[in-house]
C-alpha cells in the first residue's frame, strides 16, 4: 500500500428514509468550503438551488438563497434551503450551501421532512 | 438448522464476496457513493462518485477540499449532441467543463461535475479525467459503448 496517499478529505453521510411514503435519498457532504445537501424521491438530483450568508453591516446576518438549476419559482424549495442555511449559519459555520432537491411533491409536509432529516443528520 | 440447501449458502458468499471489491464504497439505499484519492506528480487528486439512479454527481478534488466549479452535462435531443451548462461558479474559468462533456460522450451518462483544478492545468485536468473514466468503467456505471467492458 502507498502510504503516501492521503486520506480522503471530505465527510459524507447517506441515508435513507421514508417521507408521506415516498422513499427518500438523502446524502450530506462537508467540503471545505460549501455543504452539499442532496435528497431525492426521483432518482436525479432535481432542482439545485445555492445558499448563501452574507456579512453584512447590521448584526443580523442576511440571506441569499437563490435556484441555479431547474425549478426557478417553487417557493418551498427556496423556504427549505433558507431554513437550512439559517441553521448552519447558527451552528457558527460560514459555509455556503448547496442543496439539490428532486422531490415529487413540493408539500410542506415533504420539505419539513427533508429539513427534519437533515438537520438530525447534520455535518455542522 | 437443517443444512438441505448448501447451494444458497455457496451463493450468499460468492456474491457477498463479490460485493467487498471496493473498500470505499457505501450504499445508502438508491444512492452509491464511491471515494478514492491518487497522487499524481506530488499533486492529490480526490475523487467522489454519487451514483444515483438516473444521473451520477462526481466531485474532483485538487490538493483542498473546496467544491469548486459546478457543471451539469447531458446528452440532448436531436442526434444526442451533448449540452454542458455552468451551474455554479465558472464564470472566468471553465476548467472542467470539457472533463464533464467528455464523460457525458464517454459514458452516455447524464452528469453533474464539481471540480476545483486550477486553470491552466491542462496535464493535471487529462490525468484527472483518465482516472475517473477508468473508474467509471470499473465500477460498471457507464452505459453500453462499443469498446465498454462486460461486468
Amino acid at each position: 500500500m502507498d502510504s503516501s496517499v492521503p486520506r480522503f478529505p471530505v465527510t459524507y453521510k447517506s441515508l435513507s428514509l421514508d417521507i408521506k411514503g415516498n422513499k427518500t435519498d438523502v446524502v450530506l457532504c462537508s467540503y471545505d468550503d460549501h455543504f452539499l445537501v442532496i435528497a431525492t424521491q426521483i432518482g436525479a438530483m432535481g432542482t439545485i438551488l445555492h445558499a448563501r450568508k452574507e456579512e453584512g453591516v447590521s448584526i443580523e446576518p442576511t440571506f441569499n438563497v437563490s435556484a441555479v438549476f431547474g425549478k426557478r419559482d417553487e417557493p418551498m424549495l427556496l423556504a427549505c434551503a433558507r431554513q437550512l442555511i439559517q441553521d448552519i449559519s447558527i451552528s457558527g459555520s460560514s459555509k455556503s450551501l448547496v442543496i439539490s432537491l428532486g422531490l415529487k411533491d413540493h408539500s410542506a409536509e415533504t420539505l419539513k421532512g427533508v429539513v427534519s432529516a437533515v438537520i438530525e443528520n447534520r455535518l455542522w | 438448522m437443517a443444512r438441505e440447501e448448501p447451494d444458497v449458502e455457496v451463493l450468499n458468499e460468492a456474491i457477498s464476496s463479490a460485493l467487498v471489491f471496493n473498500d470505499e464504497v457505501k450504499d445508502g439505499g438508491g444512492v452509491q457513493i464511491t471515494c478514492f484519492s491518487e497522487v499524481v506528480n506530488d499533486v492529490a487528486l480526490h475523487f467522489q462518485i454519487l451514483r444515483l439512479p438516473k444521473q451520477i454527481y462526481v466531485w474532483i478534488g485538487c490538493d483542498s477540499a473546496k467544491l469548486g466549479r459546478i457543471y451539469a452535462a447531458a446528452p440532448t435531443r436531436p442526434k444526442d449532441m451533448i449540452s454542458v451548462t455552468s451551474i455554479l461558479g465558472g464564470a472566468s474559468d471553465n476548467t472542467g467543463a470539457g472533463i464533464a462533456r467528455r464523460l457525458v460522450l464517454k459514458t452516455g451518462l447524464n452528469i453533474i461535475l464539481a471540480c476545483n483544478i486550477p486553470k491552466n492545468s491542462p496535464m493535471l485536468e487529462a490525468d484527472a479525467e483518465k482516472m475517473l473514466v477508468q473508474k467509471l468503467i470499473q465500477l460498471g456505471y457507464t452505459r453500453a459503448k462499443a469498446e465498454g467492458s462486460s461486468s
